[in-house]
């Protein structure tokens, strides 16, 4: 797994990143668990971690300009054509 | 502004690309040291179409070549803001994404999708549009373009080596892990 922009974080992001993927493979692509109750702590922990690097450099501005910029992909991809 | 588009087919299901697509910048790819730390920001299931969509945060560290950064200042370390859409019944994975950083200086917007061309191939198609907003004249911004797409160019070949080991030892680790499983339920039994 790569590495999170802050060291202090890459212990609970490694735990994180292993679990998901499991789940990605494991579940979600076999239309299991969507709602991936397995990693929700795990997520919420590497959260809380990453939440304090963001503000301390300043991303977190940068971030919610990119997503305003964002909102047109969010229409066209979350709502894909029925197969 | 300056487009760069790209195919490259991948000899394995999408599954397997999908899944490994999580892992491309992880110690596998030893092609990919410009890509120094991946976070996920978000990560949820769309209720009603199941499609996932997860928000990452890339940090590239690069360096430009000498004479744009005496234009554009030191642009070497940037932020690129990703947003990914994996729709599970149509099979594709769409990533989207653009620069966080220097975004005064130059607009990249890139938008990949992994889609399925056989039972056993996968379709990988990227393009850019590369817009350089510093150095006054047309004529230099027209170069700086070109630099970058040229740069895409090369991290496309290296991109595409680096992904080729992640999907080549996710299938490895995979079948190693099946094969401990059946060993453990053979002893079990």
């Amino acid at each position: 797994m790569s590495a999170s922009l802050a060291p202090e974080c890459n212990d609970v992001k490694e735990r994180y990143d292993t679990c998901f993927l499991k789940w990605y493979s494991e579940k979600y692509l076999r239309g299991s668990d969507r709602e991936n109750q397995d990693c929700a702590e795990l997520f919420k922990n590497y959260q809380s971690c990453l939440k304090v690097a963001l503000n301390e450099r300043g991303i977190n501005k940068l971030v919610e300009e990119a997503r305003e910029d964002n909102k047109d992909n969010d229409v066209r991809l979350l709502s894909p054509p029925k197969k | 502004m300056k487009v760069f588009s790209n195919a490259v087919t991948y000899n394995y299901s999408w599954d397997e690309v999908s899944s490994a697509n999580w892992q491309k910048y992880g110690p596998w790819n030893n092609k990919s040291e410009h890509v120094i730390a991946v976070d996920t920001l978000s990560r949820s299931v769309d209720p009603a179409t199941g499609v996932l969509r997860t928000e990452r945060l890339i940090c590239c560290k690069q360096s430009a070549p000498e004479w744009i950064k005496s234009i554009c200042g030191k642009v070497d370390e940037s932020y690129v803001y990703e947003a990914s859409y994996v729709d599970p019944s149509n099979k594709t994975l769409t990533m989207v994404s653009q620069n966080l950083t220097w975004s005064n200086l130059v607009s990249v917007q890139e938008e990949c999708v992994y889609s399925p061309l056989s039972e056993g191939e996968t379709l990988f198609s990227q393009s850019a549009r590369i817009t350089a907003l510093c150095g006054g004249w047309q004529r230099i911004r027209n170069s700086i373009e070109d630099t970058l797409v040229t740069r895409f160019h090369e991290n496309s070949i290296r991109g595409r080596e680096g992904f080729e080991r992640v999907l080549e030892m996710s299938r490895k680790v995979f079948a190693e892990e099946k094969e401990r499983l059946q060993r453990e339920q053979m002893i079990a039994a």
